[in-house]
């Protein structure tokens, strides 16, 4: 058969076409690369990253920034602060969402509909809106740092800051986290040897029960052993400066709070989905081998539509660390504002842009790459 | 239903709980509604609704307004007479709606202008707006005598709305793109990024399941790379950092470069969905189009596309819904948009330190409230019609 | 078409990040000679051989002056609610205006952040910068801008409340200050309270800031103290009044305001400049806008400034000192806006909200620092 001509052979357009396309786009990369370059050259701006290492001179709130410190760590305390909203945020807003999304499907008439409301509600109203609103109607309106309310002595609650009791570690409390860490591991071989346990002799395995009291026991003896490092500390007033205990700004509070209730009300409406696309048929032969209600979802609805649920709902993590960066409205140092704060102060914006882009690009990766080992494991083998 | 809320112990005490908090939270929604002084949204209400836009030149958003209601009144009417004609073609029924269905399905919308208008301090944008209601009325009448060329194109009755609407608001010296602001700046950035996005976010879908792995590469590139970082960072990258791209004076206002990012950005989510709307449609269909010999490009055409649109309509509204919700994001550049404008106005000197904010921001979370449920509305009525999920 | 995982998004978003990365750090080296040529002081006394741009010539072709102002500080940049803009700095602008263009009203104006205001005007965004922003040196070097006259000579200071009976910085170790970020106010305070632990709140705007100040969640706030005084000026009587603000007497900054240009446009810059410098030589010689255009005496040093004929041997001749502005650019400029006086009491006079008196603002025969070079 003779070859078609080179200008109608399909394996020479596709290489010419692809050819065409690469050279567009790293021609116009390279293009507006120049641009930027001159324009920050006319102007007497840095075009490289060197202006990381010099001092920053502002204080951060909440932290021991040291204004003499260089951007890149004022970037780092940044990177802290979303972390810090991403990793509490999370499980919150995985749990309210799942209650919220079960309630709406509650037989209980009223819980199905205060739920239905809810989420009716904070789905369509833009999360930014939301946090201004708890900021300024609900934390703004706690007693001010000059005169906190500090019930039962376990807290001290003002709109600056919110502490309650936390631990304090002493020494010897590296010690009590390896032992921690050993209990850990001794509480999984007995829930396996358990397991096992009962998959030969059929009793019940009560696995959970004894790998909790493996883990607690060992952490107790442990405790005492290490001559009882941790300990509770209490908030302590003094005029205005708060030591001990265990809280965070009231700002910080406000981004949490809002965008856990905006997020949840959307993975409510992904559990509802997620549970009503298991087949109708699991239900009804959960009710033939008499399940009650609450085994049925335990056991049966709730694994299958967590499955289902899984992507979309990885989707909500990202979209809830992408909006912590609305914290910039309220003042909270995340590291979207001190990236403002950095532009504001002259240091070169593209190149802070781009460092800001990158660490979002890592949270978003992060989270994607975490959930998604959980979502291979629970794959349907063959799909 | 209502016979389970006391049907077991269990459930009588969740109701008992929850009655109890919702009464309470009902009793003190309407106790505060009650008191609350509405002074600040009647003094502000033009600053809520349209910014900063020059009071003498409000007769041309009037235009505009009007403009965009006989656009869509003769659409309407055209979108029935073509289903009307196509009906009695195939010599099927054509079961016309009536008004009152119209009325269900954009309540909401008439009684949010009711409740804006309630707010007015004269009785002239009352008016106006009944105008507007007569002209989308005489719209859609004048639209029974359109003749049959132009029913089968009715996109350029749409081209031509947006070119009037763009020539009565900036033509012969009126009002440029910068200074639209408030709530019409969130309905103008809506629909432009909608229409901007959209063809964007399909040719990168398709871009994605490219042969050619050159282009997929890119294609994939840059999906992720968009739909990894806020939206926050793209609005200050256009307003910081798109000027220095391009060499010289030349310079793209605010606005443009502002809508140049949220369509970069909403492209990345759009190709997403259509890409999830791609995979749902079987092989089978097209290797049943190539059995016919239809080009690849005719079979992403007349047969893939319309089928993996119609499959995730309830996802592409939600991602239109989450751009709207998006536009409070302007506010970082300096844009005045609603939510701005109602924060600016609780620091006016007359209205500052009364704890305003409860009052204004609710009022504010009213519109896009009202907005996004009509649209989710909406495409549970489309998927409907459509049979997304049965078929 | 398999799908990516996870792994594969990271190496492709790794590329993506090289490829802009290569692009940013590309281009030659010839940076030496191109920063020499854009900020190079060439004197030139005719407007086509400005150095650098010609922002004289785009804005008159232009017909328009973009003016980067405030829009939320009483009596400097402040907007009402039918969108009309007020203030020190605004009349500014509509000075620079009816210089260039002939007409004041001839400005659009565009209210920036304050992070965004340097951005804006090293993109070209705007024309020229009048926001009260203050003149430092790693403004002027870093920034890429020149700041010109000083307009109005601030200081920064604090505002506290009366009841906590605090009466210098020293007292407020502990306590938490609102601050508006990317501003010089933000190192300043930093640098004044040094080693003393205090809690530093960062805004991006002023709104957000009013309503944190006054719920009581940062017990001070810092700002130039114009704007602090404008503030307390408006502080409704519920809160308790003006009375319940005390704005300590120290000033740990000085902060003089003025309006900035892009560097690389000399000519630009001394247009600038002279506008304001024209205000001020007016007030000196008790130019108003009401007697500005009827004056007919024969002072040369006047009729020179306003561009009136002056008679000599050779004839009628009018002063051209070669900005590239029209002979009349003062008169413009005083009968449509004023003089300094004139701005400053229409604006934040003793008259108005914030009754600032003239102090340093005022002319150097009157002890103050405001001092016009001779035109001629």
């Amino acid at each position: 058969m003779k070859r078609p001509p080179f200008w109608r052979n399909i394996r020479v357009i596709r290489a010419a076409l692809q050819i065409v396309a690469v050279a567009v786009v790293v021609g116009a990369f390279l293009y507006l690369g120049n641009n930027l370059r001159n324009e920050l050259v006319a102007k007497g701006l840095p075009t490289d990253f060197s202006f990381l290492s010099q001092p920053t001179g502002v204080n951060i709130a909440d932290s021991d920034f040291d204004p003499a410190s260089p951007v890149w760590r004022a970037l780092l305390v940044g990177i802290k602060n979303t972390f810090l909203l991403v990793i509490v945020g999370i499980p919150f807003l995985t749990i309210l969402g799942t209650l919220i999304g079960v309630a709406r499907l509650s037989t209980n008439w009223l819980v199905a509909k205060a739920a239905m409301v809810y989420v009716e509600t904070l789905r369509n109203i833009p999360p930014l809106l939301i946090i201004l609103f708890v900021f300024n109607a609900v934390i703004l309106q706690l007693p001010p740092p000059r005169d906190p309310s500090t019930p039962l002595d376990w807290f001290v609650i003002s709109n600056l800051k919110i502490t309650g009791p936390g631990f304090a570690a002493s020494s010897g409390a590296g010690a009590l986290l390896a032992i921690a860490l050993f209990a850990v591991l001794a509480a999984v071989i007995v829930g396996i040897w358990r397991t096992k346990y009962s998959e030969t002799t059929g009793h019940h395995s009560h696995r959970v029960l004894w790998s909790l009291g493996v883990f607690v026991a060992i952490v107790l003896v442990g405790y005492f052993l290490t001559g009882r490092p941790v300990s509770m500390s209490f908030p302590d007033l003094d005029g205005r400066v708060i030591t001990g205990g265990f809280g965070g700004l009231g700002s910080y509070f406000a981004v949490l709070i809002a965008l856990v209730m905006y997020t949840a009300s959307h993975v409510a409406e992904i559990v509802r989905g997620s549970i009503q696309a298991v087949p109708k048929g699991q239900t009804e032969a959960a009710n033939a081998i008499a399940l009650s209600g609450f085994q049925r979802l335990r056991y049966v609805i709730l694994p299958q539509a967590f499955r289902i649920a899984l992507p979309p709902i990885i989707n909500q993590y990202l979209n809830f660390a992408k909006n912590t960066s609305l914290a910039i409205a309220i003042g909270f140092t995340e590291i979207t504002l001190i990236t403002f704060q950095a532009i504001g102060n002259g240091y070169p914006a593209p190149q802070l842009i781009l460092l800001l882009m990158g660490a979002y690009l890592l949270f978003s990766l992060t989270i994607s790459l975490l959930v998604n080992i959980l979502n291979r494991r629970l794959q349907l083998v063959g799909n | 239903m209502k016979k389970n809320l006391f049907s077991n112990w269990y459930n009588s005490l969740l109701t008992v709980v929850f009655g109890a908090f919702i009464l309470w939270v009902v009793y003190s929604l309407v106790k505060y509604l009650i008191g609350v002084d509405t002074e600040i949204i009647r003094v502000n209400l033009r600053l809520y609704m349209t910014g900063r836009f020059p009071s003498e030149q409000l007769a041309r958003l009037w235009g505009a307004i009007y403009v965009a209601t006989a656009t869509v009144a003769l659409f309407a009417r055209a979108t029935v007479r073509n289903a009307q004609m196509k009906a009695t073609e195939a010599g099927l029924d054509f079961e016309r709606s009536h008004w009152t269905d119209v009325v269900r399905r954009f309540w909401p919308i008439g009684a949010l202008i009711l409740f804006t208008l309630s707010f007015t301090q004269t009785i002239t944008p009352t008016l106006l707006t009944l105008v507007a209601a007569a002209i989308g009325l005489a719209a859609y009448w004048l639209g029974g005598m359109m003749p049959k060329w132009l029913i089968h194109r009715s996109w350029i009755i749409v081209v031509a709305g947006l070119v009037g609407f763009y020539a009565v608001l900036v033509g012969f010296g009126g009002v440029g793109w910068d200074l639209w602001q408030g709530f019409f700046v969130n309905i103008v950035i809506t629909v432009a990024g909608i229409s901007l996005a959209f063809p964007l976010g399909l040719m990168l879908a398709l871009g994605r399941r490219s042969t050619l792995p050159a282009v997929r590469v890119l294609s994939v590139t840059y999906i992720e790379f968009l739909r990894g970082v806020p939206m926050i960072t793209l609005l200050l990258m256009g307003a910081f950092a798109l000027g220095f791209l391009i060499p010289g004076d030349f310079q793209f206002s605010l606005f443009l470069r502002l809508l140049i990012a949220i369509t970069l950005f909403q492209s990345a989510y759009i190709a997403e969905v259509v890409r999830g709307g791609l995979q749902s449609v079987p092989k089978g269909q097209i290797e049943a189009a190539q059995s016919v010999g239809l080009s690849p490009w005719k079979t992403m055409r007349l047969v893939v596309l319309p089928q993996a649109l119609r499959n995730v309509i309830p996802a592409m509204v939600g991602q239109f819904i989450s751009l709207f919700k998006d536009t409070t994001l302007v506010f970082i550049v300096g844009l005045l948009d609603l939510l701005r404008a109602v924060q600016i106005s609780t620091a006016q000197p007359e209205f500052f330190a009364q704890g305003l904010e409860a009052v204004v921001l609710p009022f504010a979370a009213l519109y896009f409230w009202v907005g996004s449920f009509v649209m989710s509305r909406e495409s549970r009525r489309l998927e409907k019609k459509l049979g997304v999920g049965v078929r | 078409m398999q799908e990516e995982t996870p792994l594969k998004r990271l190496a492709i978003l790794l590329l993506a990040l090289g490829l802009v990365l290569a692009a940013c750090d590309s281009g030659s080296d010839d940076t030496t000679t191109t920063a020499a040529a854009a900020g190079g002081d060439e004197t030139t006394t005719t407007a086509a051989a400005a150095a650098g741009g010609s922002m004289l010539q785009t804005v008159q072709d232009r017909g328009t002056l973009n003016c980067g102002v405030n829009d939320a500080v009483p009596g400097f940049g402040y907007t009402d609610a039918d969108g009309n803009f007020s203030g020190f700095d605004v009349d500014y602008c509509r000075a620079v205006a009816a210089a260039v263009l002939g007409d004041a009203n001839a400005v659009t104006f565009r209210p920036l952040t304050a992070q965004q205001r340097f951005t804006a005007l090293q993109s070209g965004e705007i024309d020229v910068l009048i926001r009260n922003t203050t003149f430092t040196s790693s403004r002027d070097g870093r920034e890429g801008a020149t700041f010109l006259t000083t307009t109005f000579y601030d200081g920064q200071g604090m505002m506290v409340y009366a009841e906590d009976g605090i009466t210098s910085i020293d007292d407020m170790a502990n306590l938490s200050v609102c601050v508006l970020s990317g501003t010089t106010t933000e190192l300043n305070l930093a640098a004044r309270f040094g080693d003393t632990p205090y809690t530093p709140l960062t805004f991006d705007a002023n709104d957000q800031l009013q309503a944190a100040f006054v719920a009581g969640q940062c017990d001070g706030w810092t700002s130039d103290k114009s704007q602090l005084a404008g503030v307390r000026s408006n502080f409704p009587e519920s809160e308790g009044g003006p009375e319940a603000l005390v704005i300590l007497d120290e000033t740990f900054s000085k902060e003089p305001l003025g309006p900035v240009v892009t560097d690389g446009d000399t000519q630009w810059a001394q247009v600038v400049n002279w506008v304001v410098l024209a205000t001020i030589t007016a007030e000196e010689w008790d130019l108003t806008s009401a007697n500005v255009a009827s004056y007919d005496g024969d002072d040369a040093g006047i009729r020179r400034f306003l561009g009136l004929e002056i008679q000599t041997d050779e004839g009628a001749t009018t002063f051209d000192p070669g900005l590239g502005l029209p002979t009349d650019f003062a008169t413009q400029v005083i009968s449509q806006v004023g003089n300094y006086g004139e701005i400053f009491d229409r604006n934040v006079g003793p008259d108005t909200a914030l009754g600032l008196s003239r102090g340093v603002n005022a002319l150097w025969t009157d002890g103050g620092l405001l001092y016009s070079p001779p035109y001629r």
